[in-house]
């Protein structure tokens, strides 16, 4: 006998709840008036509302009968409901602007958002459950994107303030992107090249393992804002000194201090799980490699390296997104990236322009969060059966 | 051969191993035997230079282990560990192909090396070649350990409490084998063990050790026979002697032998030939009997084992 799903149960209950008793969406007549706020039923109409009402009661009876298969009907239901949230907004939109509001924009409320997290978080659940492949979970995440994505360049959601945001500043968009990338994939690059050195030293002379460490954590307590503005005065004065700096683009604002902060940031969790990492390989499997006949080198890239390498790469992926998070303060010291785009939202009181910012950033952060927790399961797997499951990212 | 000639290790302060001398015949098995930190593993390490010795000298076939090249010196010492040592990353294949690899043999030469060794320590090739350790029980893992040392035939062999981490029963099994093997290759082995039955089943000879000196070099009946001091006695025990003594030697090196072997009596109880004169002794005492029929694989009799023998063989 199954047991109902009580984490289903709760998250279907609550996101019915949400759904019902927040607002779903909001229409302003422009971009700078307050908007005036939906709430699901006027917003969807019985239609939309009884459409998702009932496919979360789906889930919800599904979790509390104990029938086998029950997960299917659960992840079918949340599938379902993340493809038609775009298309039931974009019905909406259509209502409530069409003539009436030329200029009008719409904006999801706080019943979308909450709607949206906890259908998500039903999704992984629901994934959990049934044991899915990487396939199976790859299959569910396409239809879901791939519904948004047709959402957008059919212009079904022309109407939505954020994309309204986004038709205004294409280019400047691309390049925020460009830039966002290039500073945190730089940053982590850059931390892992200066890391590997410091780990060598460390498990070579213990002596230099207490002064690094404090360093690096010392860095770490200094809040990002004040690093970003205590580089400008020290490189301003190096740049306007040599003019060889200059030409290579480094000031007082721009890239350069972002990227010095970036990476004194990112050296923490990186020599920290680098030395755990190499550390944590047991010590008679090294001395069983090199009582073999194994030199140094070979000890150090066949054996030690190898078996270290799912949490070097655990290491990188908290790195890659911790900086990616950072690389948005970076735009205070002028060195772009998606961070431009909150800020000048935050002046301008546009909040949907700081969701332009912040949503991106959101989703390299996931990106980078998938990738990595795929490569290290891969090169666990690589590494036999024995690779320990408990230090692989679930 | 292997010999030690006042060797030493010092760890800062602490000496380790203090001035012991030590030759190991070619083709010997010699067991260094004695409690947790008497400098046993030392002295082990110090063959291999793991652990370089601060003060004396080791000689390799005559030679200086200071003066040959630390890898070259390494890679002709076979090494098995506690715990078997085994990269959990390799497959049991690329395991005990590691020497032959770091050698430079021919990939097919390496391959049909693995599945010699695996065949002769009874894991079948097909079905273990491509297994991961975690996916063996310890004494298989244990077996591929031995494997891997003896994997591109060196002449001598170096054995870190292998059998340790073993239940009683693997730790047997794997026994027999070690001395199976050792009939029929003649290693010159340095065996490092804590269990004295152990080392009275495997040696040819034992050095007995404590806090970084060796009490007693001699032969297992010898160290059974003339404990050499009050320590060496209560290694071996006072009380079970004469069982360990009677461990040591086979039942049919005793008997009377008839002048025909014979149909052996189906029911009736017996012993082995290769049986030692303690499972003997044991029988006797379980069955109160005054004498056994001794009988071969093939159920011949070959002779009887009495129990005046017995008693003037282990006297």
């Amino acid at each position: 006998m199954l047991a109902p799903n009580r984490v289903i149960l709760v998250l279907g209950a609550i996101a019915l709840l949400l759904f019902c008793s927040l607002d779903f969406g909001t229409i302003q007549p422009n971009r700078i008036v307050e908007g005036t706020p939906y709430g699901a039923l006027d917003a969807l109409e019985w239609g939309g509302f009884a459409l998702v009402t009932l496919l979360l009661a789906v889930t919800l009876v599904a979790a509390v009968l104990a029938l086998p298969g029950r997960y299917w009907a659960i992840l079918v239901s949340v599938v379902l409901l993340l493809m038609a949230l775009p298309w039931l907004f974009s019905g909406f939109l259509d209502d409530q602007l069409g003539e009436r509001y030329p200029y009008g924009r719409g904006g999801f409320a706080a019943g979308f958002w909450s709607l949206l997290f906890l259908l998500a978080l039903m999704l992984v659940e629901g994934l959990r459950q049934v044991g899915a492949s990487a396939w199976l979970r790859l299959t569910a995440g396409v239809l879901v994107l791939l519904s948004w994505w047709r959402a957008l360049e059919v212009e079904a959601l022309a109407g939505l303030s954020l994309v309204m945001e986004f038709q205004t500043r294409p280019d400047q968009f691309q390049q925020a992107l460009l830039d966002h990338l290039a500073l945190t994939l730089g940053a982590v690059m850059v931390s892992l090249l200066l890391a590997v050195p410091l780990v060598l030293v460390m498990i070579r002379r213990v002596r230099w393992q207490r002064p690094v460490f404090a360093l690096v954590s010392f860095l770490q307590t200094v809040p990002s804002l004040a690093l970003f503005g205590l580089l400008i005065a020290p490189l301003s004065v190096l740049s306007a000194n040599f003019p060889l700096l200059q030409q290579l683009g480094i000031r007082g604002i721009g890239w350069a201090p972002a990227m010095i902060a970036l990476v004194a940031y990112s050296l923490l969790p990186m020599v920290r799980n680098l030395f755990v990492a190499l550390t944590e390989v047991p010590a008679d499997l090294l001395e069983a490699a090199e009582g073999m006949g194994m030199n140094r080198r070979q000890v150090f890239l066949r054996v030690q390296l190898p078996l270290a390498l799912p949490v070097v790469i655990e290491g990188v992926r908290m790195t890659t997104i911790q900086a990616t998070g950072l690389t948005a303060v970076a735009a205070l010291v002028g060195a772009g990236g998606f961070g431009t785009f909150i800020f000048q939202g935050l002046g301008q009181a546009a909040m949907d322009l700081v969701l332009l910012g912040a949503l991106p950033t959101v989703a390299l952060a996931l990106a980078a969060d998938t990738l990595f927790t795929a490569l290290a399961r891969l090169s666990a797997r690589l590494n036999g059966a024995t690779a320990q499951p408990s230090l692989i990212y679930e | 051969m292997i010999e030690l000639t006042n060797a030493s290790r010092l760890f800062g302060e602490v000496t380790a191993v203090d001035r012991i001398s030590l030759t190991v015949e070619t083709g010997e098995t010699c067991v260094l035997v004695g409690s947790s930190g008497c400098g046993k593993s030392t002295t082990l390490r110090m063959i291999n230079r793991l652990l370089p010795h601060s003060a004396g000298d080791i000689r390799v076939d005559g030679q200086d282990i200071r003066e040959v090249d630390l890898q070259q010196l390494r890679l002709n010492m076979g090494y098995a560990i506690q715990g078997t040592g085994l990269f959990p990353h390799w497959t049991v294949a690329r395991n005990i192909a590691l020497v032959p690899q770091l050698q430079g043999w021919e990939r097919a030469r390496v391959e049909a090396r693995v599945t010699e060794l695996l065949d002769m320590l009874g894991l079948s090739p097909t079905e273990y070649a491509d297994k991961y350790p975690a996916q063996l029980s310890g004494g298989q893992a244990q077996r591929v350990g031995v494997a891997r040392a003896l994997a591109a035939d060196p002449n001598i062999l170096l054995m870190d409490e292998p059998f340790g981490a073993l239940d009683a029963i693997t730790r047997e099994n794997l026994q027999n084998e070690m001395l199976r093997i050792q009939r029929r290759l003649r290693k010159t082995t340095v065996f490092v063990t804590h269990d004295i039955d152990e080392a009275l089943r495997l040696a040819d000879r034992i050095a007995v050790m404590d806090q970084g000196r060796i009490l007693q070099h001699d032969t297992p009946d010898a160290i059974l026979r003339q404990p050499a001091s009050a320590f060496v006695e209560s290694l071996v025990g006072s009380q079970d002697r004469g069982l360990k003594l009677a461990a040591l030697q086979s039942v049919a090196e005793v008997m009377q032998r008839h002048p025909q072997p014979r149909q052996a009596v189906p029911e009736k109880v017996s012993v082995g030939a290769q049986d030692s004169l303690r499972q003997a002794l044991s029988v006797m005492l379980w069955q109160q009997l005054s004498e056994l029929p001794v009988v071969d694989d093939q159920g011949l009799e070959l002779g009887v084992l009495t129990r005046e023998r017995l008693w003037r063989e282990t006297a």
